[in-house]
């Protein structure tokens, strides 16, 4: 995963309000419906996410980038949402865990694998897993078992002692890993999330 | 003593179904569907129409007078709707004034925010309300205090100097309470010893951090004034009561005006306070009177405000309503009702508008609940064959500035004490305990309050066996209460039944360790520097305990441990159970709803668990808490879905023209057996019931209800932990090749469940080994308020844990035993023990429980000690 400051140090076109101006009119795209937003340009987007769009799945655990509770895919990336402002996301296409399952309710094979593993108690931390793990299997369909541990640190999780989590992410590589690696190989407009397209 | 409703069931019991159909199996978790799609609601996802924000302003000292205050540049602020401190809180609420004090105790009265001085970093000492949480942020940073600042108390040594003032002046000292407890003829027993060794232990400060921070949202109807309290809890019940003793501030004539015109209240509080008196007669007299008499003597404001509070509860207008549904973890903490709470509410009835409050992470590191600081001193008494024939202890305990509300420290003292003997035939034992007042935050109930009674034990235990050149394990076997000795009794009073199977689960540990190995390789290892090591520890636990357990720990203190569970049929055929248990991760909706699924012969799915609304569910003041959800609540589940069964048989033998003991349920058909073509559903039970005017609500069909406090004499959990570790000598990091939990909580409803519950509870022992420690530097100034200097252990740290259940057969049904807490109890001394065990060599004695790679070097003399 990728240092999760690096977006906001590299990326600030829209961050950059003339002096004085409290807010900014931002384009994001999230889960699929794109619209423009007034937005506070100190407001975190984690608290855009979840008060503007009313998307609570996404959740605040530290609000210093330490629990990934609040990670999302920002174009793609794994980002922790408390790290950046809603203005650096203009122009991007965000996916967060309501973006995941079926309108009627059927799991995405990621989160069906953390059911079948037992993966979370209280599930606070549990959007955070399901947006890192897909974050991971996007981008290496088939990882070790040390490449999962490496990969699922940056998350916290204090009940389970991440036994049942890391099961779930073997789960996922079968459920929805090989399934990519598969798709990869022949062609690249079938995807199941919306999270990798391109903004 | 309660009789066992366990007994009487099964024996009056003659139409109990085929048992086990969900029950046992790993079922799949029902809360996932939302949980897992970010479908939950936890408080802070609740956001009530015209809702406004609250922040805190907290104090930067440890100890000072608040000299003044001056809140103009807050209050100017855009946004900012008001901002209370103490003295307004002092007005609008009732001070938390002890509930349960013990003799010998000093509680300290004090209210929701600092009035006068501040005890603590992160006291509150104002609450700031704004239009968003940004702007209360804000106005927080606006506020000017003038501080005169006081010297601190930092730790017991300092606690107890008497040239050191006292943190709570109407107490002499800083010492709030001191007992001693002698069980066996210890001077006796101390005198024919070969041996007596002694030691002395110290715990450092950890803190619960679940990953949801505490928060609330007072939500307030404007028009009619009706309050409901969303919030993160365990237990909805006991904030209720909590929140409406302390927020009702009438004259007592207003209040007893209010009563006599309302005859209703009175009649209804009188029937119901009545009852409870009687039922708990012998409970309550068991309460020890002088505790209150001396509370009083110390400080003669608790009189009138206890006082007050009961007539102004009596006489309140409004009761609030607390509701929660996902709450994110807790391991204790939201047990506690936080100073806070009552601040948010009554703020929110004087503004007569909604108001939430979300506190982020660090404030929970510096307030949200902290524990296990202790320093024990032990000696043991033994013989040379290893015999060990006593303990005398003694118990120093660092409340921190606040009591917690409404558990405190002098509470889990006494649960030490009680527990400290362990699965051991002692002869005797002694126990002092002190607890002491500093300038730190909350000390509350952390996962087995008790547990540093595990770690002093079985630490010196290894210690003892070293010092008598015996095997640790064989000490442990030497000393244990096996089989021939059961039934028992601890040195301390609870009864040992036989399924106290704390000596199987170390035979098993044992056998699967294969010592003999293990000392080969640790040998061959050392030989190219390698520090391998390896060390158990065996506990028992009360979860729920006997009978007396309680009688043990505190006598009176079980008057609320029974807990009522309600099964319902409703109108339209739907079963619903209702419990005043608070799940939060403990995955209550998928076990409860096997075990009532299982009675009743219907699918888990047509099971709803109703929970965290204390308008609609039973009366408890525990929630979830103490390992009881298996035990008591799913015992309860047990009975009251029984009960219901039989209820509904009844009306449908009725409606079949057949008799009741000829029927069965099968997958929520009602038939004769053998003739499944006719039969009945529970919609035509519902219907039958309701058409003939019997329904028992407007909602529902038939409303059956249990109260259930355990199965037999026994509900001990018992468990032996076996932990590897490979010690680098040149970091200081150890790493853990292997971890074995070797446990027996009798038949186990659904073992995935049951084995979270266990790894997570070694993660947490893992990490306060390790990685966690709560930091004050020597004026009580606090370190750790991020997770960059309090360290949660991450996939990284946590290694694979096996486990082995022994699931011995009880002897009465549903005596499912608790095992929220155990993980947690045995880890700690596992690790301590196989890290001594891997130094050995090197003459090391860790005494203290916290190893970073810093103490590791420092103990091996690689690197000196500061």
């Amino acid at each position: 995963m990728s240092n999760p400051t690096d977006r906001s140090a590299s990326q600030t076109p829209a961050a950059q309000a003339p002096a004085g101006q409290t807010t900014r009119r931002i384009t994001v795209t999230v889960n699929d419906t794109t619209a423009n937003h007034d937005i506070a340009v100190r407001q975190s987007l984690s608290d855009f996410i979840r008060e503007d769009l009313g998307l609570t799945g996404t959740h605040l655990g530290c609000e210093h980038g330490v629990c990934g509770a609040c990670t999302i895919l920002l174009d793609g990336q794994a980002v922790r949402s408390c790290l950046m402002l809603a203005v650096h996301a203009d122009e991007t296409t965000i996916t967060t865990i309501e973006g995941l399952a079926e309108p009627d309710g059927t799991l995405h094979p990621i989160q069906q694998a953390f059911h079948e593993s037992h993966g979370f108690q209280c599930a606070f931390c549990a959007p955070g897993f399901v947006m890192t793990t897909m974050a991971l299997l996007n981008s290496n369909p088939n990882p070790t078992k040390e490449q999962i541990r490496e990969e699922l640190s940056g998350n916290l999780c204090r009940c389970t002692g991440y036994h049942t989590i890391l099961k779930g992410v073997e789960t996922a590589v079968q459920l929805y890993g090989s399934g990519r690696r598969d798709a990869s190989e022949t062609t690249d407009t079938n995807r199941q999330d919306g999270g990798t397209a391109n903004a | 003593m309660r009789k066992s409703l366990a007994k009487q069931a099964l024996n009056a019991d003659t139409n109990a179904p085929a048992m086990g159909r969900f029950v046992g199996q790993s079922v799949k978790r029902v809360e996932d569907q939302r949980l897992l799609t970010g479908n939950g609601t936890y408080v802070a996802d609740v956001n009530p129409e015209e809702v406004v924000h609250a922040s805190f302003f907290r104090s930067p000292y440890a100890h000072a007078e608040i000299l003044s205050i001056d809140l103009a540049a807050g209050l100017a602020l855009d946004g900012v709707i008001a901002i209370y401190t103490g003295k307004d809180i002092e007005r609008l609420t009732n001070p938390f004034a002890p509930l349960a004090s013990l003799a010998n105790q000093y509680t300290p009265v004090f209210y929701g925010l600092a009035t006068d001085r501040v005890r603590h970093v992160g006291d509150p000492i104002a609450i700031i309300i704004a239009t968003s949480r940004c702007i209360a942020e804000d106005a927080a940073e606006l506020i000017d205090v003038d501080y005169k600042p006081l010297a601190t108390v930092t730790n017991h040594r300092e606690a107890n100097d008497p040239t050191i003032p006292a943190i709570w002046p109407k107490n002499d000292s800083n010492v709030l309470y001191e007992d001693e407890k002698i069980y066996g003829e210890i001077e006796r027993v101390f005198a024919r010893a070969d041996h007596v060794f002694t030691e002395t232990f110290s715990c450092h400060r950890v803190s619960n951090q679940p990953m949801e921070t505490r928060g609330a949202v007072a939500e307030i109807d404007p028009d009619s004034g009706e309050i409901t309290y969303h919030a993160a809890t365990q237990s909805p019940h006991l904030l209720r009561w909590i929140l409406a003793i302390s927020t009702e501030r009438e004259s007592v004539v207003e209040s007893l005006k209010y009563l006599a015109t309302n005859r209703d209240r009175l009649k209804k509080f009188g029937a119901g306070a009545k009852a409870f008196l009687t039922e708990k007669k012998d409970d309550l007299a068991k309460n020890d009177s002088t505790a209150s008499t001396n509370q009083i003597k110390k400080d003669p404001s608790t009189l009138a405000h206890l006082g007050r509070t009961f007539f102004n509860t009596l006489g309140s207008r409004r009761y609030p309503r607390v509701v929660a549904k996902d709450v994110g973890g807790a391991f204790g903490s939201k047990g506690a009702v936080n100073r806070e709470d009552v601040v948010l509410l009554a703020a929110a009835l004087d503004l007569n508008r909604s108001v939430k409050w979300i506190e982020d992470r660090s404030e929970n590191l510096a307030d949200g609940g902290q524990a296990r600081e202790e320093d024990m001193t032990i000696s043991v008494a033994a013989k040379d064959d290893g015999t060990i024939l006593g303990f005398r202890v003694e118990l120093v305990m660092d409340q921190g500035a606040y009591p917690a509300v409404p558990f405190n420290c002098g509470l889990f003292s006494n649960m030490i004490k009680a527990m400290l003997p362990g699965p051991y035939r002692l002869e005797a034992f002694e126990m002092k305990m002190k607890v002491v007042a500093s300038n730190k935050g909350r000390y509350l109930q952390y996962r087995g309050p008790w547990a540093n009674e595990t770690w002093v034990r079985e630490r010196m235990l290894d210690i003892v066996a070293r010092e008598l050149a015996i095997s640790p394990t064989e000490l442990r076997q030497k000393n244990m209460f096996g089989p021939e000795h059961l039934p028992g009794k601890m040195v301390t009073g609870p009864d040992l039944d036989e399924d106290m199977t704390a000596a199987a689960t170390l035979a098993k540990a044992i056998e699967v360790a294969d010592l003999p190995a293990f000392e080969v390789a640790q040998a061959e290892a050392l030989t190219i520097g390698r520090h391998l090591g390896i060390g158990f520890a065996t506990y028992h636990e009360a979860a729920p305990g006997p009978d007396n357990f309680w009688e043990s720990v505190n006598p009176g203190s079980d008057a609320f441990l029974p807990e009522r569970v309600d099964a319902v049929l409703g109108r339209d055929g739907s079963v619903s159970i209702k419990t005043q248990q608070l799940p939060h991760g403990q995955s209550h909706e998928t076990t409860y709803s096997q075990l009532a699924a299982d009675e009743l012969g219907i699918a888990i799915k047509d099971v709803t668990l109703v929970y965290g609304d204390t308008d609609n569910t039973p009366f408890g003041l525990l929630g979830t808490g103490g390992s009881r959800g298996g035990p008591v609540g799913g015992g309860g589940v047990t009975f009251s879905s029984r009960q219901l069964r039989r209820l509904i048989l009844d009306e449908a033998a009725d409606l079949m023209e057949a008799s009741v003991d000829d029927l069965d349920i099968i997958d929520g058909k009602i038939h004769v057996r053998g003739v499944p073509a006719l039969s009945k559903t529970f919609a035509d039970v519902a219907r039958a019931v309701t058409s003939r005017g019997q329904a028992a609500s407007t909602a529902n069909a038939i409303e059956t209800h249990v109260v259930y406090s355990n199965a037999g004499n026994g509900g001990w959990a018992c468990s032996t932990h076996v932990c590897w570790v490979d010690v680098d000598l040149e970091t200081g990091f150890v790493t853990i090749p292997r971890y074995v939990v070797v446990e027996d909580c009798g038949q186990m409803i659904n073992p995935a469940i049951v084995e979270g519950q266990i790894r997570g509870g070694v993660a947490q022992g893992i990490g306060a080994v390790f990685y966690e420690k709560t930091v004050y530097d020597e004026s009580a100034n606090f370190q750790s308020s991020t997770f960059m200097d309090y360290l949660i252990p991450t996939a990284m740290e946590i290694p694979e844990i096996e486990i082995f259940h022994l699931e011995t057969p009880a002897s009465v049904e549903a005596d499912f035993r608790g095992v929220g807490e155990g993980g947690m109890i045995g880890s700690p001394p596992a690790i301590n023990n196989a890290v001594e065990n891997a130094l050995a060599h090197l003459g090391v004695r860790i005494t203290e429980q916290h190893l970073p790679p810093t103490r590791i070097l420092e103990l091996a003399g690689v690197i000196e000690a500061e």
